[in-house]
């Protein structure tokens, strides 16, 4: 069985009848069984896909209507709530909590036959860039073993990029989606905030977060966005995107179209590896009919800082309902005081949770919020009025996803501000809630570059046109596992 | 400058036991110390803007009956009540 085959290609054999689902589910899973123990992408694995599998194979041969996914394989980061499984957030807060309701985007994909074959790593409640902050344990990078797969949402990377799965879902709060497709060589998106319910997704930082496809083409990232998208009652944030088929025209290409390198992006401190390889994609998209030029974004020096101050002020917020009493795990209520009793329960969150939870409550505090989160939203408002501007000018915008390559494990995991500045690139579309992507470009002493590029608010079918014409110009070898 | 004392009390007040200094005041005193930037950012005459959304576009604010008995998920609960520590 051929599990390398792309989401639109699994739709067809399975169609064309010349695979079935079940076969190709039995396969998905014996490869998970056979890799996994080294690549720790898979929390939770579906011990049920196969018998979902039969019955979507008995609908096919009885000629009843079946969804578009055909039992496609899809990987879920396990912030999404699926009906009556755990979601555990990668947090021992959670290791024991059952979903009682379906997400929005899992009640979609249900609704078109996808099969869940389980939930992926990802740091503990999606805060951090490498998994290492998962409460069970980092996920490897199937390029090298010994490096980071990215995060927040690197089982989902690690598995789409590993073949354990055909495709995924992600969340991206500051590049949560886009870093890990970057690391692991896979196509991540970002969608417009307000594009994809997120009805189901555990909060993290509400205003800027959003749940975005993690694939191996482009094409399967238009697929399935096609799928999850649209105005949900359930999210008064989403917008109607009027039922936009996003791979249509996807092969438009980009002559004529005018790109913006982002200069703040490229600075120094990018590694000369993904400085050349930004380079060459600038040539070669040049050689398509595009027009390059720099462009500056004056906010984007702060905006690391910003994007960690309005997010570790969500997330206080948010976490604030880890109490024990509706979420947390069984221990007796007798012998404690209601604010020790708090306090020993949120012991249970790992380090990067717990700085975060201060920070959050510090940032915004009486005294504090005027130099600290009030600016941050300042910082946030001048740097979406300088996007705008540029989107004036210019069709897209782009950058490489990371400065850096991908990076051993361990290597940063004690220096908060070091792994800050990997996020320089990413938190830009997230604090404009502007829709980017990142599209595997190059791969550098065995380690993958991403390219990322943005377009303005809805205008995914440009993103993906560009990133579809870029995708064609390179040929990348395959994952080494 | 942000001192360790009031990353301590804020910690406190979030309920958050610092047992290990060099984890959580030493680590967050540079996390803090990094958004010192924010200061040259020359945005003190910038407006802060919301995203408002106007009440006609919410749902109907109706009641959707769920199919469970949601307080059956708790740890701890007794009757129709929550239970919690009794406060000092």
């Amino acid at each position: 069985m051929n599990l390398k085959i792309s989401a639109l290609d699994y739709v067809q054999e399975v169609q064309n009848g010349n695979i079935s689902a079940e076969d190709f589910i039995a396969s998905t899973l014996e490869r998970i069984r056979s890799v996994d123990e080294k690549l720790h992408a898979f929390l939770n694995v579906n011990e049920d896909a196969l018998n979902q599998a039969r019955e979507i194979d008995k609908k096919i041969k009885s000629g009843q209507k079946v969804g578009a996914c055909f039992g496609m394989p899809i990987s879920i980061k396990d912030n999404m709530c699926i009906k009556n499984s755990k979601t555990t957030c990668a947090s021992k807060m959670l290791e024991n909590f059952v979903a009682p309701y379906d997400a929005t985007v899992i009640s979609k994909l249900k609704a078109k036959d996808a099969i869940f074959i389980g939930k992926v790593n990802m740091d503990e409640f999606a805060m951090g860039l490498t998994t290492e902050f998962s409460a069970y344990g980092p996920s490897k990078n199937p390029w090298n073993l010994d490096y980071t797969p990215g995060g927040s949402s690197g089982g989902s990377a690690v598995s789409v990029s590993a073949f354990e799965c055909v495709a995924s879902l992600g969340s991206d709060t500051g590049g949560s989606v886009r870093n890990p497709a970057s690391f692991c060589s896979v196509v991540g998106l970002k969608p417009t905030y307000g594009l994809i319910s997120r009805f189901g997704l555990i909060s993290y930082a509400n205003s800027i977060e959003q749940i975005g496809p993690v694939t191996r083409t482009v094409k399967d990232n238009a697929f399935l966005l096609n799928m999850i998208a649209g105005l949900d009652s359930n999210d008064n944030t989403t917008v109607d995107n009027k039922n936009e088929d996003y791979l249509s025209g996807i092969d438009s290409g980009i002559e004529g179209k005018k790109i913006g390198i982002i200069k703040e992006m490229i600075a120094d401190g990018t590694d000369p590896a993904v400085l050349s390889a930004t380079k060459e994609a600038i040539s070669k998209l040049e050689n398509l009919g595009a027009t390059c030029e720099e462009v500056s974004l004056d906010m984007v020096k702060y905006s690391v800082a910003a994007y960690y101050t309005i997010t570790a002020t969500e997330a206080g917020s948010n976490l604030a309902r880890y109490d024990n009493l509706r979420y947390g795990y069984d221990f007796s209520l007798e012998g404690y005081e209601f604010n020790s009793y708090i306090q020993k329960a949120r012991k249970n969150f790992g380090p990067e949770v717990t700085r975060r939870m201060i920070i959050g409550g510090f940032v915004p505090s009486a005294g504090h919020a005027g130099k600290y989160f009030l600016k941050a939203l300042k910082v946030k408002n001048k740097l979406t009025k300088e996007i705008n501007e540029a989107f004036k000018k210019y069709d897209l915008l782009l950058s490489p996803t990371v400065p850096v390559l991908p990076f051993k494990l361990g290597e940063k995991i004690d220096d908060p501000v070091a792994l800050f500045l990997v996020d320089i690139n990413t938190v830009t579309a997230n604090l404009t809630g502007k829709p980017a992507i990142s599209v595997p470009f190059a791969i550098s002493n065995g380690l993958p570059i991403g390219i990322q590029f943005l377009a303005d608010s809805m205008n995914e079918n440009m993103l993906l046109q560009a990133a579809y014409a870029l995708e064609k110009t390179v040929k990348l070898p395959e994952v080494p596992i | 400058m942000v001192t360790e004392e009031e990353i301590e009390k804020v910690a406190k007040l979030m309920k958050i036991e610092v047992d290990d200094h060099k984890e959580y005041v030493d680590k967050v005193h540079a996390m803090i110390d990094y958004f010192d930037i924010l200061d040259s950012a020359g945005v003190e005459d910038e407006e802060i803007t919301m995203q408002e959304i106007p009440i006609t576009d919410l749902r109907e604010d109706e009641y959707i009956p769920f199919e469970e008995k949601l307080i059956e998920k708790l740890n701890h609960y007794k009757g129709t009540y929550v239970r919690a520590p009794k406060m000092s």
